[in-house]
């Protein structure tokens, strides 16, 4: 039984793809349903949802600055959802997230009919990216548009760390 | 020996399984665009135009060039495509595509972006065709200056001189240079006056718009070329403007559309839309989600855009309306919109018979259940036409009928 296991296994690995590196930064894809399996693996924590794109000028600039705040903080969760238009742009989301030191986010990216993901997420958002929206403890909400002040964050995160206490 | 061989084809399977799914998602990964080959069904912009002797012109982007084909039978058929570019990193902003216009005789102008690096910096292009589109010269840079370029759009006017207007990050590289902030990009323009072969010097209009919204351009009666323009106002406020020019080469004083009140540091990606009436009346449609309103809206100005209406409100707000399009038809005006219920897109259209002080209740006239391109109207100068290009249904090219 156990050479049958360790056979199976040899034969698993030697088909698999070869296995990222550390460095290498995971997105997830964003579809369907996404939305309400995120709400649902966050709720009760502090999280950080942080909507943008590569071909945003403001996100370019923006990034950088949430990659530091977040290697500040811990208790916080911390997401981004690249919710750009443009496609097949994988390689250089991946690039921007770790160049921005955001490897080790929780990073997705829209895969399928964008309006629908949008919609699911919020009906009245046309698409305006970035935006940002910190979900307390308790489930509520507060949307950030455009670019986030880090003082505002790291503002809400210290209320959000207190309350735990 | 016969467990283990079972065991090792399922978890083969598994696997080939699960290499098939992930290349379907790769293969579908973000595409707004039904398959990857040039033809117009892979198109995810298509942008329409009506030549003077009632030839439909498309220009579109699809597998990653741009392409061209006229229909005489007002898009029931379609001549053979013919290629303008080999395969280039298109501009793929949801308010960027391809450009188009033709002049008395029939000659073509085309204008589209590419991404000219990683950093999504933006070059435009322009070529023409002398041959009635059978062939198209090499594309070139529409301005000389290597910085950014987004956002053009293009026209004739009545004595068939191209004007060109575009969103230009060149004066970034100051301001860097003397460590200042620089928001947003500049509106540049610059004229033709062989149909596009070449420019003039690129010149500024105002600096400091919104750097990631399609541009409205229009001319107005005395054949003053007219733009509209998400704009930067003071604060950081992101509505519209529009600016009159005294001639291509004399831009007037921007004077603004409505007061908004959208501050945003942020790609709105969602751009204003232009008309103007036989007798001079702009007609704009836009989005905004500021602090005086959220939403679509429609206003005009019986001023030369002195002055503008109070804004109205455009479609129905619990169903996201969005990408707003006026047309100034020949029996009055005509809007498109798009509205989203959570599981389709319907393109809804209302019209106009005495110049926009009242509008015919909104009706839908086509609808997709998958990712589309903007609806945009077009005139032959005898009926009005919705063009929409759909994912999953195809290109639509519909009469909005008698009324419009």
């Amino acid at each position: 039984m156990r050479r049958q296991f360790l056979a199976v296994a040899l034969f698993l690995a030697l088909l698999m793809p070869a296995p990222a590196q550390d460095s290498e930064t995971q997105l997830k894809p964003f579809g369907r349903g996404s939305w309400r399996e995120l709400m649902k693996a966050h709720a009760g924590r502090p999280t950080i949802v942080h909507f943008w794109g590569v071909t945003c000028g403001p996100c370019k600039i923006e990034l950088p600055q949430l990659g530091a705040f977040m290697k500040e903080q811990s208790g916080i969760d911390f997401v981004t959802i690249s919710a750009d238009f443009v496609p097949n742009l994988p390689e250089a989301t991946r690039a921007m997230l770790q160049r921005s030191g955001l490897s080790l986010a929780e990073n997705w990216i829209f895969d399928g009919f964008a309006d629908r993901l949008r919609f699911e997420i919020d009906p009245t958002w046309q698409g305006d990216i970035p935006r940002t929206l910190l979900i307390s403890r308790e489930g509520e909400m507060t949307t950030i548009e455009g670019s986030a002040e880090i003082a505002d964050l790291k503002q809400w995160s210290a209320r959000q760390l207190a309350v735990k206490k | 020996m016969q467990k283990l061989r079972t065991t090792m084809i399922a978890a083969a399977a598994l696997l080939i399984w699960q290499g098939c799914a992930n290349a379907q998602m790769h293969h579908q990964h973000g595409s707004e665009a039904a398959c990857d080959e040039p033809d117009l069904r892979c198109a995810s912009k298509v942008t329409p135009v009506f030549a003077s002797d009632g030839t439909l012109w498309l220009a579109w982007m699809a597998g990653g060039r741009i392409s061209v084909a006229s229909s005489r039978d007002a898009g029931k058929s379609f001549s053979t495509p013919v290629a303008v570019t080999d395969k280039l990193n298109m501009d793929w902003g949801p308010d960027a595509r391809p450009k188009i216009a033709i002049d008395r005789k029939g000659g073509i102008a085309l204008a589209f972006a590419i991404f000219r690096d990683k950093a999504f910096n933006g070059q435009v292009l322009t070529t023409r065709s002398n041959d009635g589109g059978k062939s198209f010269a090499a594309a070139r840079p529409i301005t000389g200056n290597n910085e950014s370029q987004r956002f053009e759009a293009i026209g004739f006017d009545n004595n068939g001189e191209l004007f060109a207007t575009w969103l230009d990050k060149r004066n970034r590289v100051p301001a860097q240079q003397a460590s200042k902030k620089y928001d947003g990009a500049a509106l540049f323009f610059a004229s033709s006056k062989d149909g596009g072969a070449t420019y003039s010097d690129a010149r500024m209009a105002i600096d400091n718009t919104c750097e990631c919204c399609r541009i409205g351009l229009a001319f107005d009666p005395s054949n003053h070329p007219v733009v509209v323009f998400r704009n930067i106002f003071e604060g950081g406020v992101r509505d519209h403007a529009v600016i009159t020019f005294a001639d291509s080469a004399t831009p007037g004083e921007p004077r603004r559309v409505a007061v908004d009140d959208w501050q945003i540091a942020a790609c709105p990606h969602h751009g204003p839309s232009l008309a103007i009436s036989p007798n001079g009346t702009y007609h704009v449609t836009w989005f905004t989600n500021g602090k005086a309103r959220k939403g679509l809206f429609y206003a005009h100005s019986r001023d030369g855009g002195k002055s503008f209406s109070a804004p109205s409100a455009i479609g129905d707000a619990k169903r996201a309306p969005s990408r707003p399009f006026v047309l100034a038809g020949p029996h009055g005006l005509t809007m498109a919109w798009k509205e989203f219920d959570g599981e389709k897109t319907s393109v809804k259209v209302m019209t106009s018979g005495d110049d926009g002080e009242n509008w015919s209740k909104p009706r839908t006239i086509a609808e997709t259940a998958d990712a589309s391109d903007h609806p945009l109207l077009v005139t032959d100068g005898r009926h009005s036409y919705l063009s929409w290009m759909t994912k999953a249904d195809g290109y639509r090219f519909i009469p909005i009928g008698d009324e419009s």
